[in-house]
């Protein structure tokens, strides 16, 4: 009777692998938006406020004029929810949505494992619709080969924030930090006990690791060479971690874990000085992070002007979308990355900083920020996005991240010197991607 | 007599007809939600499967790599064991005394201890991670408040250090299983017969004895039903060190040392899009599951012997 | 009555050891319960101290203790930024369906299995209990592929119909109907003429009330506060439940972390009304499920 029942049971899974030759079929003809037919699109996204300035944007007569036959809903998740979300469902081959928006960390992993839409191909031609859209974000969407899986809507250039009230107070100049070593002179004076209760309740930053994603790039790209060795070039690698090393051993980031709410409470209470992060931070900040803090925050450069990436997103269209929707979702896709008018809205009211070249000399970029003091921080942002460094991404940076991660962990909380944490991370790299 | 033979002929009347009637939405549920689902993640695991669907058939290639050259999955075995111990099997030390004192006829407010232990089994994981992110958090937590003002210890980074991670993991589990594998033996306590408990006290025997000579023999069976349950679900720990460490960007902390191996696996599959791996991962959970009941059972049975 | 007199006597030197062992052992034993009572007990009131400070003052050293008189305010904000309301009308309607309807196909399940004699039936028990070993983490994708097929996506079934008969519940009813229900009850039913989908109804449902109390809380609760299912099934943030719903607080760039605490005291406190008002019931339903063990 056991035997029997094995036996059944071992001829139906032999029938499995049938199951996943589905997905395998040649690339379907895409027909192009039907003017006579009506288009409800959802875009599942993280951001309550950015779908909401999309959905605004969209309402324009730029796009309803154009494109009156297609109506736009948004999906909105936490983070993390989202994402999990819209993995689950590509990988399980479906879609739910026609447009899955991703963070780039997040991009890689379908850069070269797919399930998305191949947007070069016609009738998207995607290279084409993005010519303007600032290059490394492009190249970190294109496959090794030449395959574009998403779209880039906003980057994020790295800047340093700070409160001018508190360096102020502590006779620091942000804006001249020429050298790390500035940087964590500047720190110890804002490191202090301000109500003299003998325990430290003001930092220069949150937690050492922000200065390792500087070397690192945001830490989203990057994590191999360009011929695909992992943690090279070396060097970089020991820097991030002997900074991190030296802001920890001079004591002046306050050990709070990101996006943990002490953290969250830092910004607003004044626990924390500066921080260094990608220009929505600033977006958040003034939304609801620290709201009552407004006028008080100012931009600067990062110490000796580096350029770095924090962040950026991507507009995506699963491969499983119905043929016939794809064309009215690229167009949705189009509007929201290539047009000035959603570009300049998202940048304006959420701080999600354009793809689009053409708008980095737009009047915008010189007007005063009230947030910042009536600082002209978007003329940094914007110098910090035409220089950003174009890092390859690939589809082992998540695990890549993670292994690193814990490696500045070690470093921080075990002692170990940069070098053996950089060895021990490439060693367990190795072996993952072998 | 014509009426029995008669009932039988109806449907549900049926004595025979009837259990596989009752039974059916067991199968037919097993096979459609149960089956399938199982078939494909064991075909999975036979092939390089990323998040684009399978890419080729590797046959036991994902299972020989895990065993053999994967940095983390021998890790991620032993910090499951070690939760399963510390976290899961640790609760049975202070569960079983709580419910012996809790089943003391002459204890006064037994419900309202009972209801307070059933507390932390009604605890979403959401709920969880709100509270013991501020417990554990190493600057504003309570549990470092208490160490460095009021007892005048070194803080302890209950999130970075490898040691204190797992003791987090296992803090968080006693603390949410506690109660509940107490009120289990609490019911099973009321089943055993008072007047032996009588009869013991007349013959001079402290608690203590009696708790030796008499609960713990007639709790056998329950204790033993209690473990394999937290055998079971002791080695698929996942949601506590998932939220407590910040999903899946740390990989379960320096050392890995949070990284259990449904947290591994879950990362495999969902964050770095290895779904064969991650299969597989599941797949050898599923047999040290099975291995460590069988031998819990041989331990039972051993037991059961000694005291027959 | 010579027995009875011994039991007496029993009872009377009972009482005096009592009296004589009180004071020490005893003071200790309810120090033991109070402080685990407290240890079990204190994250539900920190709970509600969180919510009721400023949304911008949650975090403090020393931490906060005592209640402040931001409660209300950050109800406030909380409705202000997720449809709440409405995410615990579809946390209260999933929970509920699945709690009946689990309820009636593990009775029904538990039934066969503790009170019928049938081929096959070792084979299904031992089967029934192997497959709660099973890991269930990767089986959702293919389960979500499957949903996606059946058009259940973005509907209350993903959450509901795989849970109905489930092994667990089964056996838990299993056990308990086994002492619960007299065999010679069955017989006599049947001889008055009763069918056995009767007897399932007219005498097995309220010979199980102890044993489903206990079922269906556990159920409830798993139900209440599951986070994947409606994660994946239902984005939507107007068709969604509360534990999804606070988590877009929690880990997502907008709303109030005070709204965040208040939102989290609302979402445990039916859970704590309902344990409170069937503690009796739970006690009892664990201590019949159980006795086999």
């Amino acid at each position: 009777m056991e035997k029997k029942l094995l036996l059944m049971v071992m001829s139906i899974f032999s029938l499995f692998p049938m199951f996943s030759e589905g997905q395998q079929e040649g690339p379907k003809q895409i027909p192009p938006v039907d003017m006579d037919r009506t288009y409800e699109i959802t875009v599942g996204t993280w951001s309550q406020q950015l779908a909401d300035t999309y959905a605004e944007s969209l309402k324009s007569a730029e796009f309803t004029s154009k494109f009156p036959n297609i109506s736009v809903s948004f999906m909105v998740a936490d983070f993390s929810g989202h994402h999990s979300r819209a993995v689950t469902t590509i990988a399980a081959g479906e879609a739910t949505n026609q447009i899955e928006m991703l963070e780039v960390a997040q991009i890689a992993k379908f850069v070269e494992g797919g399930g998305l839409t191949y947007l070069d191909e016609a009738p998207f031609n995607g290279f084409e619709a993005g010519k303007d859209i600032v290059d490394f974000a492009m190249g970190n969407a294109t496959s090794e080969s030449g395959k574009l899986v998403a779209f880039p809507v906003d980057i994020a250039p790295a800047v340093l924030f700070y409160r001018k009230s508190i360096t102020d107070a502590a006779g620091v100049d942000m804006t001249k930090l020429n050298t790390w070593d500035q940087f964590i002179e500047a720190g110890k004076k804002l490191t202090i006990d301000k109500d003299g209760d003998g325990v430290i309740d003001q930092y220069a930053i949150t937690h050492a690791v922000e200065v390792s994603n500087v070397p690192l790039n945001g830490g989203m790209a990057g994590w191999f060479d360009r011929e695909g060795n992992p943690f090279e070039p070396k060097e970089k690698f020991i820097l991030a971690l002997e900074l991190v090393k030296m802001v920890r051993d001079a004591g002046i980031d306050g050990d709070l874990g990101t996006w943990s709410p002490p953290w969250l409470q830092a910004y607003a209470d004044g626990t924390v000085a500066a921080t260094i992060n990608g220009a929505w931070f600033g977006g958040g900040l003034e939304t609801w992070i620290a709201p009552e803090t407004k006028g008080d925050w100012r931009v600067a450069y990062i110490p000796g002007k580096s350029y770095a990436s924090m962040g950026g997103s991507y507009f995506t269209i699963p491969e499983q979308v119905p043929a016939d929707e794809k064309a009215a979702a690229w167009e949705v896709i189009k509007f929201l990355s290539t047009s000035d008018i959603a570009q300049l809205a998202s940048f304006v009211e959420q701080a999600a900083f354009p793809v689009m070249t053409t708008l980095y000399d737009h009047p915008v970029m010189n007007e005063g920020v009230e947030f910042f003091g009536g600082q002209k921080v978007r003329q940094i942002f914007a110098d910090v996005a035409r220089n950003m460094p174009n890092d390859p991404v690939s589809e082992f940076d998540p695990i890549a991240r993670a292994i690193f991660g814990n490696a500045t962990t070690m470093v921080l909380v075990e002692g170990l010197s940069p070098e053996e944490a950089y060895q021990d991370a490439l060693n367990e790299l190795m072996a993952v991607i072998e | 007599m014509p009426k029995r033979s008669l009932r039988k002929t109806s449907f549900l009347g049926s004595q025979k007809l009837a259990p596989y009637v009752f039974i059916s939405p067991f199968i037919i549920s097993f096979l459609v939600f149960g089956l399938y689902p199982i078939g494909y993640s064991i075909t999975m695991s036979f092939w390089k499967w990323t998040s684009n669907g399978p890419q080729e058939f590797v046959g036991f290639r994902n299972y020989i790599k895990l065993l053999t050259s994967d940095p983390f999955f021998l890790r991620t075995l032993w910090t499951s064991f070690v939760l399963m111990i510390f976290g899961s099997g640790l609760q049975h030390l202070f569960a079983l005394p709580l419910a012996i004192f809790l089943n003391d006829s002459k204890i006064k407010g037994k419900d309202f201890f009972q209801l307070t232990y059933f507390l932390p089994y009604i605890t979403s994981t959401v709920s969880i991670v709100l509270i013991f992110s501020q417990l554990f958090d190493e600057n504003y937590g309570w549990l470092n408040y208490i160490l460095t003002s009021w007892l005048h210890l070194n803080p302890v980074k209950w999130l970075n250090n490898p040691t204190a991670i797992k003791t987090s993991i296992a803090i968080m589990l006693n603390w949410r299983f506690i109660g509940w594998n107490t009120l289990i033996y609490v019911a099973g306590l009321q089943s055993i017969d008072r007047s032996l408990y009588e009869a013991a006290e007349i013959d001079g025997a402290s608690k203590v004895q009696q708790a030796i000579r008499i609960t713990l023999p007639l709790l056998k069976p329950i204790i033993f039903f209690t473990l394999t349950l937290s055998i079971i679900g002791g080695f698929q720990v996942f949601d506590e060190a998932f939220v407590l460490l910040g999903g899946y960007t740390r990989m379960g902390g320096p050392q890995n040392a949070g990284l259990t191996t449904a947290f591994y696996l879950m990362a495999m599959g969902f964050e770095f899009g290895r779904l064969g791996k991650g299969s597989a991962v599941a797949w050898l959970m599923f047999i040290v599951i099975i291995l460590l009941n069988i031998l819990h059972r041989q331990i039972g049975h051993r037991e059961k012997r000694r005291t027959a | 009555m010579q027995a009875s007199g011994l039991v007496n006597s029993g009872m009377l030197m009972k009482k005096i050891k009592s009296k004589l062992l009180s004071g020490g052992s005893r003071i200790l034993l309810y120090l033991t319960l109070i402080v685990f009572a407290f240890i079990f007990a204190f994250p539900f009131y920190y709970v509600f101290v969180l919510a009721s400070q400023e949304g911008t003052n949650m975090y403090t050293f020393p931490p906060h203790i005592f209640f402040s008189s931001h409660y209300l305010e950050n109800i406030g904000k909380l409705f202000r930024d997720i449809p709440f309301a409405r995410n615990f009308l579809n946390s209260v309607g999933i929970a509920t369906t699945a709690t009946f309807g689990t309820a009636f196909f593990c009775t029904m399940g538990g039934f066969a299995l503790a009170k019928y004699r049938f081929k096959g039936k070792k084979i299904i028990y031992t089967f029934m209990l192997s497959t709660i070993a099973i890991p269930v983490f990767l089986n959702i994708i293919p389960f979500f592929k499957m949903m996606v097929a059946f058009n259940w996506y973005n509907t209350w079934l993903p959450l509901i119909m795989p849970g109905l008969a489930n092994a667990f519940g089964i056996f838990l009813m299993t056990q308990f109907l086994e002492e619960a229900v007299p065999d010679d009850l069955l017989a006599s039913a049947r001889i008055d003429g009763l069918t056995e989908f009767g007897i399932l109804m007219k005498i097995v449902f309220p010979l199980a009330k102890a044993g489903l109390a206990i079922l269906m809380i556990v159920t409830f609760i798993g139900s209440w506060n599951n986070l994947i299912g409606p994660l994946v099934f239902l984005p939507e943030k107007m068709k969604t439940t509360i534990p999804v719903a606070l988590t877009l607080l929690y880990n997502n760039l907008e709303g109030d972390r005070g709204g965040l605490m208040a939102g989290n005291t609302l979402a445990i406190t039916p859970l704590m009304i309902v344990v409170i008002a069937f503690s009796k019931q739970i006690i009892a339903g664990l201590t019949a499920g159980s006795i086999k063990g």
